[in-house]
């Protein structure tokens, strides 16, 4: 595949008008770190914001940054935590995905339960149609509700819409403590007490993972399951919320580096996918991904209580059982694959095949060139 | 009745001084519409009928009592001013003789002229379209006389009146189904209309179609355990939070006119209000619709039983302004009431002091619930009023201050911020010792609107947000303007968030003072452009904004918003002109070719 890296919003318009002209499809890519998520594109040549790279405006005290698309995480979090801020995205799989990839998928991590998702923390975005025009949506002040929300449109578009070239977004001052521990559940059993002591607890934590034994071991080292936490605020909430948490079990210290460790699990040539439903139905979307697991050992599983989201990571060598399993009814669960084989994306129904989803990507992408298929749309 | 007093005294301060009597050409597009069968649409709405439509009796009665309480706190609230009552109040009731309708032949009187002229009216708006609303709604339900539409001339922005040529108020979802597939099938224009307290005049309905949807008033579910309501569009906010209070449980984003204001018009303007800075506007608490678009198609967007995918439909709804269709029901987020909470006053000498205690206290990474600033003006005109809240009277600006949380570590907080303002340069900090005086702060604070009319009879609301860091610059500059413009600016805002609330009392009988006023608006809306910001944080951008938003968007972004919105509404018929000016709707299909060549020079 033929890739290109832009480095200036006026290339990436000539190149995109370029491919209109032409109706030569464009896989669109940051720094390609998760080009194996998402349905099969078909497009045979690419255009990467890479090169479009810089933070373009940073004023630590209106707490938001401004960035071109091609920006890393990375850079982000070294540029904020000079002034004791950072940007609440701790999307799977790590820092180097770049700021316009993260909001294009709405990826959102362990954080999310606590500070939102891209959508809640993107305050603007430029991007480039699928007819090569420069278009931008919202600002860079935390409140505007001038003219509609292309922001919010744009985030979670996986790129179908335009090609994100700058973005801008809310920052949080880091807290005075911010700790991570650990509290091993033992069984399955745990998933609803965690989910009922959080739904009474007068906080949230900063985040709440509770972790299946193969991921315990992978990432701690210990077996059972286990309720990863982690603590933010001042010192005196963060020791009441550590008080609170013992009501599940044994409080243990961990480093704060099994978070990014917990982000970046997943191997090439695993199955990828979440279920989730109304946080209060947390431990029966675990049972069902437990089921699968079960079925395919070596499954990771973690589970976002706060969310009622479960992400299960299944190895590739199972394939051809897991379409058996995938087939089968999910019980009412709402079911979204981040990575798949070409095989089960064909099973999933597009979520853009409505009137109106179809509708706005006709507009905004009236030759169908950005990332066609990446929705399972029809072309 | 507020009506009476409201047509004695007309104040409208500065719109044109009578309606036009021209009747508007419908646009090539609407011509061209494809007719939906309003037997297709009704057949549509049965299918998509909510199974919870029905709400516990119990429930609706506290909270038909709550609304009462509010109407009449609202009123009282707004007695200086000329401000559209609750249609509320205006419709018929069911016990009411049915009249007929004609056009009216009340002879026009020599101070009002203007008000009993006729509105200009769509030319398919007539008694035949009257009647088959009628049908739907029954004909109290149903107003067409200019003075039974004068109520819904305006909004809470009384700068502007266009009057409806017919309004029409249903009372159920399948009502408001029939009512839109009715008007598509006659290719007629409509706004929709929650409790007419925006500020942007974005509900105004000139010479079209209104739909009041405010007898929509239903809570139909809630799910305490994963913090989740159903509502109707109309249901008042305020009615919300206590509805779900029991279950220790509230709907965060609160504008100043919770009392009135109704979630359906929140989601249409995205609203705000103080306690979004740690709890985020309206956009952050809906979690799904189901929505019926012009063309009488009923959607559901988002998913409220996990994750959804695709693209984010509710986020481009919620804040379209009424552009994209009306929502049936609601499924909106509710939060978790606060294990405590402390308010605490500061007051400074310098109104640039105050600002930059607000970038201290938020530097520090507490998130208050609230940051509010109040200058002197505001504080005079607070303290002078009945919503006396004991605010220091020569102090040049205090901040309301409220953080809420877990009660362990709130002290810490607490003590934190309180230092920082004392540094900063407060003269002193007093913390509300109980609920009883920190409703009595909040009181001041939010009331300070209706408190501005013992400063002058009229008042021009504004709102607009910059840079945190910015602040000071920008008060100066606004001061600046007025002191230029020889006007009384009040500034009252969110300042956590960098939302301004310029407002400039002045009396519009005084041409001369109306057109400094006009002047000064728009030098200050300019200098927060300027200034990094934008030209509006939560009222949105309605007809006052409109002139505004070359500002801050390229032509190019404003055809994009044009494009959408024809997604939703091809025929632009919801609530036409408002949000993006007509000249930058041309037509996004056929200009990519034209909008090459332009990039290309």
């Amino acid at each position: 595949m033929t890739t290109i890296a832009v480095d200036s919003v006026a290339a990436l318009c000539d190149r995109v008008r370029e491919a209109a002209d032409r109706h030569a499809p464009l896989r669109v890519v940051g720094r390609g770190t998760w080009l194996d998520a998402g349905r099969p594109v078909s497009a045979s040549e690419s255009v990467s914001t890479r090169e479009l790279a810089g933070i373009t405006q940073y004023v630590p005290g209106d707490l938001t940054l401004t960035a071109r698309a091609g920006t890393t995480l990375d850079e982000i979090r070294q540029a904020t935590a000079e002034h004791d801020q950072w940007l609440a995205l701790d999307p799977h799989g790590g820092d180097q995905g770049t700021l316009g990839a993260t909001i294009a998928t709405a990826s959102a991590g362990p954080l999310s339960s606590s500070f939102g998702t891209p959508r809640d923390l993107t305050l603007g975005v430029e991007f480039v149609t699928g007819d090569g025009v420069a278009v931008r949506g919202g600002g860079r002040v935390v409140k505007n509700v001038a003219g509609f929300d292309l922001t919010r449109l744009l985030t979670g578009s996986w790129g179908t819409l335009g090609v994100i070239t700058e973005a801008t977004v809310r920052l949080h001052a880091r807290p005075e403590a911010d700790e991570s521990i650990m509290i091993n559940l033992g069984d399955e059993a745990g998933v609803g007490r965690t989910r009922e002591l959080l739904r009474q607890l007068p906080f949230s934590p900063y985040a709440c993972e509770i972790i299946n034994a193969p991921l315990a071991k992978r990432v701690l080292g210990v077996d059972g399951v286990v309720a990863l936490i982690r603590l933010g605020g001042n010192k005196d909430a963060v020791a009441a919320q550590r008080a609170a948490f013992a009501a599940l079990g044994a409080v243990t210290d961990i480093d704060g580096n099994v978070w990014p460790r917990l982000r970046t699990t997943e191997g090439a040539g695993t199955v990828v996918f979440r279920l989730s439903a109304r946080p209060s139905e947390i431990a029966r979307v675990w049972s069902a991904a437990s089921a699968a697991a079960s079925e395919f050992p070596g499954t990771l599983v973690s589970a976002m209580p706060a969310r009622g989201i479960v992400r299960c990571i299944a190895p590739g060598a199972a394939l051809d059982a897991f379409r058996i399993w995938w087939a089968r009814p999910q019980q009412s669960l709402t079911r979204i694959g981040e990575r798949l084989s070409p095989e089960l994306w064909a099973t999933c129904d597009s979520p853009t095949a409505d009137r109106i989803s179809s509708g706005i990507k006709r507009t905004f992408d009236p030759q169908g060139v950005l990332n066609p298929g990446i929705f399972g749309e029809r072309s | 009745m507020g009506t009476a007093s409201t047509l004695s005294r007309p104040q409208w301060p500065h719109g044109p001084s009578r309606p036009q009597q021209t009747t508007a050409p419908l646009p090539e597009r609407v011509r061209r519409l494809n007719q939906p069968n309003v037997s297709e649409c009704r057949r549509r709405s049965s299918i998509q009928r909510d199974p919870v439509e029905a709400a516990p009796p119990s429930r609706c009665s506290r909270l038909d009592a709550g609304l009462a309480l509010d109407a009449a706190m609202f009123t009282c609230h707004r007695i200086k001013f000329t401000v559209p009552p609750f249609h509320r109040s205006t419709v018929p009731p069911s016990s009411s003789p049915v009249p007929p309708f004609h056009r009216s032949t009340v002879p026009p009187l020599s101070s009002t002229a203007y008000l009993y002229a006729m509105p200009p009216r769509v030319a398919n708006i007539d008694q035949e379209l009257a009647d088959s609303l009628a049908a739907i709604v029954g004909r109290r339900r149903v107003l067409f006389r200019p003075s039974e539409l004068l109520t819904y001339s305006s909004d809470g922005l009384p700068s502007y009146h266009k009057q409806p040529g017919l309004a029409v108020f249903p009372g159920t979802r399948d009502e408001v189904i029939a009512i839109v597939c009715e008007l598509a099938r006659r290719r007629v224009p409509f706004v929709p209309r929650g409790a007419g307290t925006g500020l942007s005049g974005g509900a105004l309905a000139d010479g079209v179609v209104l739909i009041g949807l405010n007898r929509l008033s239903r809570i139909l579910s809630v799910d305490a355990e994963n913090g989740l309501a159903i509502v109707e569009p109309g249901v008042v906010n305020v009615a919300l939070s206590r509805a779900v209070a029991a279950a220790g449980l509230h709907y965060a984003p609160d504008p100043s006119s919770q009392a009135a204001c109704t979630i359906g018009g929140n989601v249409a303007e995205n609203a705000g209000g103080p306690h979004c800075l740690k709890y985020g506007v309206t956009t952050n608490h809906v979690v799904a619709l189901t929505v019926v678009l012009p063309d009488g198609e009923v959607v559901s967007l988002g998913n409220s039983d996990g994750e959804h995918e695709g693209y984010d439909l509710v986020g481009a709804f919620v804040g379209s302004e009424g552009c994209f269709g009306i929502a049936l029901d609601i499924t909106v987020r509710l939060s978790r009431n606060p294990e405590a909470v402390r308010t605490l006053l500061a007051d400074f000498m310098s109104i640039d002091e105050a600002a930059r205690a607000v970038s201290a206290i938020v530097a520090t990474g507490i998130i208050p619930a609230a940051l509010e600033m109040i200058d002197q003006a505001t504080i005079r005109a607070v303290e002078s009023s009945i919503y006396a809240a004991g605010y220091p009277t020569d102090a040049a600006a205090a901040l309301l201050i409220e953080v809420d949380g877990a009660a362990a570590g709130l002290e810490h907080d607490v003590a934190t911020i309180e230092a920082l303002c004392k540094n900063g340069g407060a003269r002193t900090v007093r913390i509300a010792r109980d609920e009883t005086e920190r409703a009595r702060l909040w009181q001041g604070r939010k009331k300070a609107f209706g408190a501005m009319g013992r400063v002058s009879s009229h008042l021009v609301v504004q709102d607009a947000v910059v840079p945190r860091t910015r602040l000071p610059d920008v008060l100066a500059e606004i001061h600046d303007i007025a002191q230029r413009h020889r006007l009384r600016v009040c500034n009252v805002f969110h300042a956590g968030d960098g939302n301004l609330h310029p407002n400039i009392a002045y009396d519009a009988s005084d041409a001369d003072e109306t057109a400094r006023v006009h002047v000064a608006m728009k030098e200050i809306m300019t200098a927060c452009v300027k200034a990094g910001g934008t030209i509006t944080g939560e009222h949105g951008v309605g007809l006052d904004k409109l002139p505004y938003m070359e500002l801050i968007f390229s032509s190019d972004s404003l055809a994009a918003m044009c494009a959408l919105r024809e997604v939703f509404d091809p025929d632009r018929r919801a609530n036409p002109d408002k949000v993006v000016p007509v000249h930058s709707c041309r037509e996004w299909h056929a200009a990519p070719a034209a909008r090459r060549a332009a990039a290309t020079v």
